[in-house]
């Protein structure tokens, strides 16, 4: 079969630092959530080695601790090195491409960003030209320097992607409140209702949303679809967890200007001439136990 | 060849005697109440084969857009429906039976043990784990899709036709809706040719049906997973002086989800997560917060529930691996070889509670554990779980698979696969500690009990079974594995070479995989 084996050459032809190509990672932008994947998933939130997504904030090991400290002496690195000093923060579930996570990145350069995608090459994608942007950034010569543009401020360091399956292994990633901002951008639409149980937003996934995310927190969508548009809306909205944030003061938020504008999905409906349906939730305090 | 009993549970009716203690007992298509004190078929009640029509015309409304993919039941229309699940509300006046036609049977417990079927209603999908709650006025039930619905033990008179969904407007909505198609995508929102041309045929079309017919009984959907659910339970605990119901969700994606009950079922209160392959089986210890889960690993999760906090592994893979020895040594066969089949595969089928006598002549509780196919009671008492360097567990040898086991007074029931040379498929036993044995519980034999409740075998006799078909009803478990590598992506990403001989390859295997188009498959 053509396809695959040369792509996988393609991409890595390149030299390091150089810009991944999108036409090496296509792929059919359709996956079916209920199949048995073959996934990689920490059993445990725990058990996630963030330290090779973020080498950037990754603790160090403190000077107090000494180096045969016989609690530490056990796996002293494996400990230390797998050790945050951030947990991720903000989650965009289906990130594609990753437009989105590289035009926020620049905009929270303190916060920890993740893209999570279903498809392997585009998912690899995302994370080489992460890799990429990184190294650019370090070989950019000071500001001070003469540098043509200024130097992105966090240097990208700060949003990274992984291949997964969040529908069904959102709790594998993160713990209960970890999450302050969720994107559910362009969603595949499952127009058939037969499927609907297949879209990324459902009554029931929304009680996962509101398991990872803090009170607080919010929930971003848009799509070009209408049908998909309110029946996110009515979802969402009648989900006790969450409640509708008011149009305007969803317009004033910087992520929504972001989204409509930044996402690869975005620019290509922007191409087209489609409509953008954008609905911003905010994550309610549970109630008391009755 | 005698058909076994694939569920069994214990019924105490009220005002009952001791020594007449009852037992519902599932063979196939037919409920039995057995009277096992004194060796007397109280009632017997079976499932009609109409139902298999109504489902058909369930199926057909589902589908809308095209027909449903082909339901691979082993039941065609003529057979009369297995019973799958058997459960006895907690004021023991009803017994609430899951057939594998996707119904749920209400009996009523009328008089001196007689049934009286009360209601059938036919859900989405097909169910995997009932409970009715203590309300004794609420059934919560799982299913193969991941939803758990609650739904009234006994429907009210006139059922209110309506699709409760969190989130979903009523049967209002849809009858409001303009009856004309009208499709959802737009020539704004699909690009590609086919696509296109897929969307126009559409437009042209008329009297298009898509919608879904709403169940039309009362029932909420109180939560779900994206994958099959194993098993449900419903367990409450005391905080504050309060009581505080949760349920507690298993799937085969390894999850054991902890929900608060309705009617704020849709907070997620934590997860238990540890385990690496699929969850067949909770079981609550009472008296403790302790939660035991057991599924495709060789090792039994004992969990602080309330912390969601895995507090041991207890192993039972050496106790798994010394029957399938023995086993094969009785056999004649290659036990190294066995062994090396049987030790990538332990799956346990069931998990339970039993009271016994300790040496000292107090109370405990032993857990008792089933593995699919394999011919032992594994048992543990429950102050062992914990204690760090204990991983011993007793095997109470028997002779067949055991299938489901009940607690009748302070006897244990134990139904077994003994299908092929007419030996009793009810086991009776009784557990107790002796102290030379260092404290091990033993169980023991009772020929008594077992005597009499050979009445339920005779009048079981003529129900038809044949190899195959049982083995597809007693044993699923084992296909809740995953075929791991068998799927990878063909660009190499991830993808493991799988030893093809080593796989579970199971021709009865009902799962359907589904792979990505344009991922080339490895074949094996």
């Amino acid at each position: 079969m053509a396809g695959p084996p040369n792509k996988r050459q393609k991409r890595e032809e390149k030299h390091e630092g150089q810009m991944p190509q999108k036409k090496f990672y296509r792929q059919r932008a359709h996956a079916n959530p209920f199949s048995d994947h073959d996934l990689t998933y920490p059993e445990h939130p725990s058990a996630m080695r963030w330290s090779e997504h973020y080498p950037h904030f990754v603790a160090t090991i403190p000077a107090a601790v000494p180096k045969d400290d016989p609690i530490a002496t056990r796996d002293y690195n494996e400990y230390y090195v797998a050790r945050m000093e951030k947990r991720v923060e903000v989650a965009d579930i289906g990130c594609g491409f990753g437009g989105l996570l590289f035009a926020l990145a620049p905009r929270m350069p303190a916060t920890l960003i993740l893209g999570l995608e279903i498809r392997t090459s585009v998912a690899e994608f995302v994370q080489d030209k992460a890799k990429a942007l990184r190294l650019q950034q370090q070989q950019q010569p000071p500001a001070s320097a003469g540098a043509e543009t200024p130097p992105v401020p966090g240097g990208y360091e700060n949003v990274s992607c992984i291949r997964a399956n969040t529908m069904k292994f959102l709790p594998n990633f993160f713990a209960k409140a970890q999450l302050t901002k969720i994107f559910l951008c362009f969603p595949d639409p499952h127009f058939k209702a037969r499927k609907h149980k297949a879209r990324i937003v459902s009554a029931t996934l929304n009680s996962e949303y509101a398991f990872v995310l803090a009170p607080g927190g919010m929930v971003y969508t848009i799509t070009d679809v209408e049908d998909l548009h309110v029946w996110m809306v009515e979802h969402l909205a009648a989900h006790p967890s969450f409640a509708r944030v008011a149009e305007g003061e969803a317009e004033g938020d910087e992520c929504v200007a972001v989204m409509r504008r930044e996402t690869e999905e975005g620019k290509k409906v922007e191409r087209n001439g489609g409509r953008k349906f954008v609905a911003v939730f905010r994550r309610l305090e549970d109630p008391a136990w009755p | 060849m005698q058909h076994p009993f694939q569920c069994i549970a214990s019924v105490q009716l009220p005002g009952q005697a001791t020594g007449e203690e009852y037992l519902a007992a599932a063979c196939g298509p037919r409920l039995m109440l057995v009277n096992a004190g004194k060796g007397i078929v109280a009632a017997r009640w079976s499932t009609s084969p109409t139902n298999a029509t109504s489902e058909d015309k369930y199926d057909e409304a589902e589908a809308g857009e095209r027909p449903a993919k082909k339901q691979k039941t082993s039941n065609a229309a003529s057979h009369a429906p297995n019973i799958i699940k058997l459960t006895v509300s907690p004021n023991q006046q009803y017994i609430v039976a899951v057939t594998d036609d996707k119904f749920i049977h209400v009996l009523e417990i009328v008089g001196h043990g007689e049934l009286k079927e009360l209601s059938q209603r036919c859900m989405p999908k097909r169910p995997c784990a009932i409970q009715v709650l203590p309300d004794n006025a609420t059934i919560i039930c799982g299913d193969k899709f991941g939803d758990v619905y609650s739904l009234p033990l006994l429907p009210s008179e006139v059922a209110p036709i309506q699709d409760v969904e969190p989130g979903a407007e009523d049967g209002e909505a849809a009858k409001q809706e303009d009856p004309a198609f009208k499709p959802s995508a737009t020539v704004l929102t699909v690009h590609s040719k086919r696509n296109r041309m897929a969307l126009e045929a559409q437009m042209q079309q008329k009297n298009f049906t898509a919608k879904k017919e709403p169940l039309k009984f009362e029932h909420k959907l109180l939560l779900g997973h994206v994958s099959m659910l194993t098993d449900v339970i419903y367990a409450t605990r005391e905080v504050e002086g309060k009581q505080r119901g949760h349920i507690i969700t298993a799937d085969r994606d390894e999850h054991i989800r902890i929900s608060r009950a309705p009617p704020q079922s849709h907070i997620i209160e934590g997860y238990c997560l540890g385990h690496t392959e699929f969850v067949s089986k909770l079981c609550l210890i009472p008296g403790t917060d302790l939660l035991v889960s057991g599924g495709g690993d060789s090792w039994l999760g004992v969990w602080d529930w309330p912390t969601f906090k895995l507090r041991r592994k207890f192993d039972i893979r050496d106790a798994v691996l010394d029957v399938v020895e023995e086993v094969a040594q009785r056999a004649d066969m290659d036990t190294t070889e066995a062994i090396k089949q049987a030790d990538k595969s332990v799956v346990v089928s069931g998990l339970w509670t039993a009271p016994f006598t300790n040496a000292k002549g107090k109370q405990e509780i032993a857990l008792l554990v089933a593995c699919e196919r394999r011919p032992s009671l594994f048992i543990v008492p429950v102050s062992r779980l914990m204690l760090k360097k204990d991983q011993k567990t007793t095997q109470s040898r028997i002779d067949y698979p055991v299938l489901d086991v009940a607690c009748v007074g302070d006897r244990l029931i134990v139904s077994v696969d003994g299908r092929r040379d007419g030996s009793p498929c009810l086991r009776v036993a009784q557990l107790h500690q002796a102290e030379e044995t260092k404290g091990e519980v033993l169980s023991e034999k009772d020929e008594e009990m077992e005597a009499k409740l050979q009445c339920l075998m005779t009048s079981s006799k003529d129900i038809p079974a044949d190899d195959k078909a049982l083995d597809d009803l007693l044993y699923g478990v084992g296909n809740l594995r995953k075929r791991r590598g068998w799927d990878a992506p063909g660009d190499g990403a991830g993808g493991t070479e799988v030893d093809p001989t080593s796989m579970p390859m199971d021709p009865n295997h009902t799962e359907v995989v589904e792979v990505e188009d344009d991922l080339t498959v490895r074949k094996l």
